[in-house]
């Protein structure tokens, strides 16, 4: 069972990097989104696939029993939320450059390049 | 107490940026001389201590297993130090405030501040005992003289000055960094102390070399040493006092102080000696030579500093006691008459505005007590009896005679000290005295604060040489014990019979005075000499920046055309590199899981339709069907963690992906759905194989992790203390919000920042007339459900946070929830009726969230001293034992900020459809 998570979790890992490279921006986006469940998916796999039993302590009892563990699952949620966050303000990002340039192709999209080099060359002086 | 004078210095200094500009608005910027007078009266509370020969040592550990701590030293040697720029720094502030008088008091108060910092950052360097402090502090001396250097921030040729002079000194700080951190290596030890005494063993471990070059290149950096020199002249582009203060008398020593305080290890060393004495001697030549060319008033100036410091240098090159007698004497002539010399020079500047020599003339008349002070410090210079500058020369040409280096060296120096002769009656008596008619008026006339420094220095010149005995005793001799290792036996008296020093002596005034005589034609005939001006150090400088740049655009343009996916490519291809060298180097196959677990059909089927809506995410050619593949990816990815025991987990992941979906429509609606593929089929070939490499490497790296041995020390750390300590039963809950909260805590701030970030990207403007968003006719079942689907996530998220803690649940996962229903309300009725619902900002909201969260952690910093240590309350309420806790307060801070957030990003895209 874990080998065919860790089979779909790089399979996953391999189509969201495919999409990362292309030069449509919005593709980036959604690359980006399967990345980051891909990720997830393999941070999770740390806690080894065992057991169905959450981490939750019982009624009655002091100590945690057997259980899936509870680590991993605490460092995967935030990046859940965060990851989604990422992946919306990367969506009003496009959809900011959509609105300015027109274009959605990353090589087309050069306002920045075209301002010119921030540092001029500094002038002759004589003293 | 040390200490305690180090403290008073960095917060007076802290303090004079608020309380300059108060006092500098009622011209009363001389008041913050205070700060300096004051340290110098407490320095003079250790004048026993000093004379008696001790050494007053203040230790604080910092990081002992490290080696580092804070130790501060006074000895005769920093005690001297400390007296000069507590003393003169005390003078610049008085004269820097009559100087400054054209500018805006803001401007005035700045820079009696960084004058002040500056100040607190040398008496640092000279104090410490800790080589990593002194560092510290000598790094700091750099950063506060590029600060003053280029105090005219609008003038190009400050600006490059300063960049200079940090490139330069800050470049040999790293250099003396690499030499501290061998020192360490070497000995065990970071205290110069350990490095005086252990000299011996230093000097014989086989990493001498690079240590003795990285303190030769910190030195002479600072100390603008051939061929680092020409930071020096063009620092001259500072105001004034600030030259007086940094590049005369203070912060150019600061070279001199750590080569004398390395002299035990540099005489250990063969060729130690040596190289100091080459280089001095180069750097006298060729500062004198400049010195002769110069135009400017400051210029010439600053190449007799230079060669004064090659002086320096050399006396510590030199063996022999005298060398030590003579290079504290004559650190503190030079320092007395120079600076006073920079002030004369200043006060010229300001009443005229004229900078070059040969405009000015006859300046008695205007500025006399000027003139008085500066033949004061001219004859000190030209070592002319019966001033302290003679007294000093006797010194260098007797160390020179009792060295066993005899001729060159001498030639050298009395070929120079009779240059300086010449400088000193060129800056003098030219200015002041000849060329009568040159000037016929001044801008500005003398004023107490204008005179005040370069009399008492200039008297001090005198003073001290004809009434030696206190400053001898109190800080010269001292001085000379803490370097030389033995007390020496001086006689600083004025006359002394004929001896070969005094003819010497003699000697350099002689020439000094012919070369005064001849000046001009002399400098004019040096000045056709241009060729000579391409192969100095300044143009190699210049070169070597040129030469960087170039370099940088010539790899730029190979590595960065403008296109992100050759960006993205590189960064993939050198990380799958580095993974694999990894592996290679590691030695140890990959280990394979050997026992695979039973295999369930009903996740198996799961995870491969996950796979699938992966593979259809790349190939589909619609944006909304390849968003779609994304969210059936991310619901299996839900549906798994419910199956393998995360509930909390799944929870969420549901939740995100229902508003990952509502959002990312809301966004693709606005863009053009049809996606041409934007790159060539070679293209699309390679990256498919650079994904396909880099997921196989994730693979392999996956199995052997699964492979390897669990460690459960944490989790079995948590699942025993999560009830017993924090009182709660989810224990993944429990780990987010009490034993790893400052962690959530930052996750929580950067979910509020992104949603500052999507709100000004996307920030609905809203329309005066109350918008296009309100008449929207909506779908008949959803308008007449959405309420009770509001109603419902809108308790459910309630549930959700304040079951949390001992249930699935938690902030998180409700702040998600209660975005739901907002996100229900606005599809169905538009946003303003979403926003309406809410009465907020959802801004707001995140940010009373955070706050929320901060505060939680406030009760346990008042309570036991550690933040987030969060409390647990036990009331009996109406019969109903109650026990609640500071977590459900950052729980709800954590609930906010996730609502307010996701909201934000809600109003905003959907507002942006609808526009």
């Amino acid at each position: 069972m874990s080998v065919l998570y860790a089979f779909v979790a790089a399979g996953l890992f391999g189509c969201g990097l495919y999409m990362v490279l292309s030069r449509h921006i919005v593709r980036m986006v959604l690359g980006l989104s399967l990345l980051t469940t891909a990720v997830n998916l393999a941070l999770f796999q740390a806690g080894r696939i065992r057991t169905a039993q959450p981490p939750l302590i019982v009624e009655g009892a002091e100590r945690l029993g057997e259980s899936a563990d509870p680590v991993p699952q605490a460092l995967v949620l935030t990046a859940i939320v965060i990851g989604f966050a990422l992946t919306v303000i990367l969506a009003a990002l496009t959809l900011r450059a959509w609105r300015s340039d027109g274009t959605l192709r990353s090589d087309e999209l050069r306002s920045a390049q075209d301002l010119g080099d921030p540092l001029a060359p500094g002038p002759d002086v004589d003293h | 107490m040390i200490a305690i004078l180090l403290a008073t210095s960095a917060l007076a200094s802290a303090a004079s940026l608020l309380l300059g500009r108060f006092l500098c608005r009622r011209g009363a910027g001389w008041l913050l001389a205070l700060v300096p007078v004051g340290l110098f009266v407490g320095l003079l509370r250790f004048y026993g201590t000093i004379e008696a020969g001790h050494t007053v040592t203040e230790r604080l550990a910092w990081a002992p297993s490290l080696g580092v701590e804070l130790t501060l030293r006074l000895d005769g040697f920093a005690y001297l130090f400390c007296l000069l720029v507590t003393g003169v720094g005390a003078l610049v502030v008085i004269y820097a405030d009559a100087y400054l008088v054209e500018r805006s008091p803001a401007e005035r108060a700045r820079f009696l501040a960084l004058i002040l910092f500056f100040m607190t950052a040398m008496l640092g360097t000279v104090l410490a005992d800790n080589l990593l402090v002194l560092f510290l502090f000598w790094e700091a001396t750099s950063l506060f003289s590029f600060l003053l250097i280029g105090f005219d921030v609008d003038s190009p040729s400050a600006r490059r000055s300063a960049l200079m002079a940090l490139h330069v000194t800050a470049g040999g700080g790293l250099a003396l960094l690499a030499a501290i951190l061998l020192i360490g290596v070497t000995l065990g030890s970071y205290s110069l102390t350990d490095v005086t005494q252990r000299a011996p063993e230093l000097a014989r471990s086989p990493w001498i070399v690079p240590i003795l070059a990285g303190v030769f290149i910190g030195a002479f950096t600072k100390s603008a040493q051939f061929p680092f020199h020409f930071w020096l002249p063009n620092a001259m582009q500072a105001p004034t006092p600030a030259s007086a203060y940094l590049h005369s008398a203070t912060m150019v020593k600061l070279g001199i102080y750590l080569l004398a305080r390395f002299e035990p290890v540099i005489g250990a060393v063969p060729g130690g000696r040596d190289t100091l004495i080459a280089v001095a001697m180069v750097t006298m030549l060729v500062a004198a030579f400049q010195a002769v060319r110069a135009e400017n008033h400051k210029t010439v100036l600053a190449y007799s500093t230079v060669a004064s410091l090659g002086i320096l240098v050399m006396l510590v090159g030199l063996d022999g006691p005298m060398a030590s007698v003579a290079t504290v004497g004559f650190l503190l002539a030079h320092a007395l008459y120079k600076a006073t010399l920079f002030f004369c020079a200043g006060t010229v500047i300001h009443a005229t505005g004229l900078t070059k020599l040969r405009h000015m003339g006859g300046l008695w008349r205007f500025l006399p007590v000027t003139a008085v002070a500066s033949v004061l410090a001219s004859l000190s210079m030209a070592g002319l009896p019966p001033f302290l500058g003679f007294v000093s020369k006797e010194f260098l040409f007797e160390a020179q005679i009792q060295s066993s280096w005899d001729a060159v060296p001498m030639a050298v120096a009395v070929l120079v000290n009779a240059v300086m002769v010449g400088v000193a009656g060129v800056v003098t008596l030219r200015p002041f005295f000849m060329g009568r008619g040159r000037v016929l008026g001044v801008r500005h006339r003398e004023v107490v604060g204008l005179l005040l420094g370069p009399m008492i220095l200039a008297l001090l010149g005198l003073i001290i040489s004809l009434e030696p005995t206190w400053v001898d005793r109190a800080v010269l001799r001292p001085a000379v014990t803490a370097i030389y290792g033995q007390p020496v036996e001086v006689r600083a008296g004025l006359w002394h019979g004929v001896t070969p020093m005094l003819l010497l002596s003699a000697a350099v005034v002689g020439i000094g005075v012919l070369l005064f005589v001849y000046w001009v034609p002399i400098h004019y005939r040096l000045r056709t000499l241009t060729r000579l001006d391409r192969y100095d150090a300044e143009h190699a400088y210049e070169a070597l920046q040129r030469r960087i740049r170039a370099t940088a655009r010539v790899i730029a343009g190979r590595l960065q055309q403008g296109d992100l996916r050759d960006h993205l490519g590189v960064i993939f291809t050198t990380a799958a590199a580095f993974v694999v060298w990894g592996l290679i180097t590691a030695g140890q196959g990959l280990r394979l899981p050997t026992e695979l677990g039973t295999m369930r059909a009903g996740p198996a089927a799961l995870a491969l339709v996950g796979l699938a809506g992966g593979l259809a995410a790349t190939g589909a050619r619609s944006l909304l069907a390849a968003m779609i593949a994304t969210g059936l990816t991310g619901l299996v990815a839900a549906l798994t963690f419910l199956l393998n025991g995360a509930p909390d987990l799944a929870l969420t992941q549901f939740a995100v992906e229902s508003l990952v979906v509502v959002l990312l429509t809301a966004a693709l609606l606005a863009l053009p759905l049809a996606a041409p593929t934007t790159r060539s089929r070679r293209a699309r070939s390679r990256d498919a194989v650079l994904a396909a490499g880099l997921s196989v490497l994730l693979f392999a790296a996956l199995l052997d992790m699964s492979a390897a041995p669990q460690h459960t020390v944490a989790a079995e750390f948590f699942g025993a203390r999560s009830y017993v300590e924090a009182f709660g039963r989810n224990v993944v809950n429990v780990i987010l919000v009490d034993f790893r909260g400052f962690d959530t805590l930052g996750e929580t701030t950067v979910i509020a920042l992104s949603a500052i970030i999507a709100w000004s990207l996307l920030g609905p403007r809203m329309p005066l007339d109350g918008g296009s968003g309100g008449a929207r006719r909506s779908v008949f079942v959803l308008a007449f459900a959405s309420p009770l689907f509001y109603w419902l996530l809108a308790a459910l998220s309630m549930v959700a946070l304040l079951r949390g803690h001992n249930e699935i649940g938690g902030g998180f996962v409700g702040g998600l929830i209660a975005a739901l229903a907002f996100a229900i309300v606005a599809l169905t009725h538009g946003v303003d009726r979403a926003r309406t619902k809410l009465r907020c900002h959802p801004l707001t909201l995140a940010g009373f969230g955070l706050l929320l969260a901060v505060v939680s952690g406030l009760p346990g910093l008042v309570a036991y001293g550690d933040y987030l240590r969060h409390i647990w309350v036990e009331l009996n309420v109406f019969g109903i034992h109650v026990k609640q806790g500071t977590t459900l307060l950052f729980d709800l801070g954590v609930y906010l900020a996730v609502l307010g957030t996701v909201l934000a990003f809600l109003f905003g895209l959907t507002r942006e459809v609808e526009s």
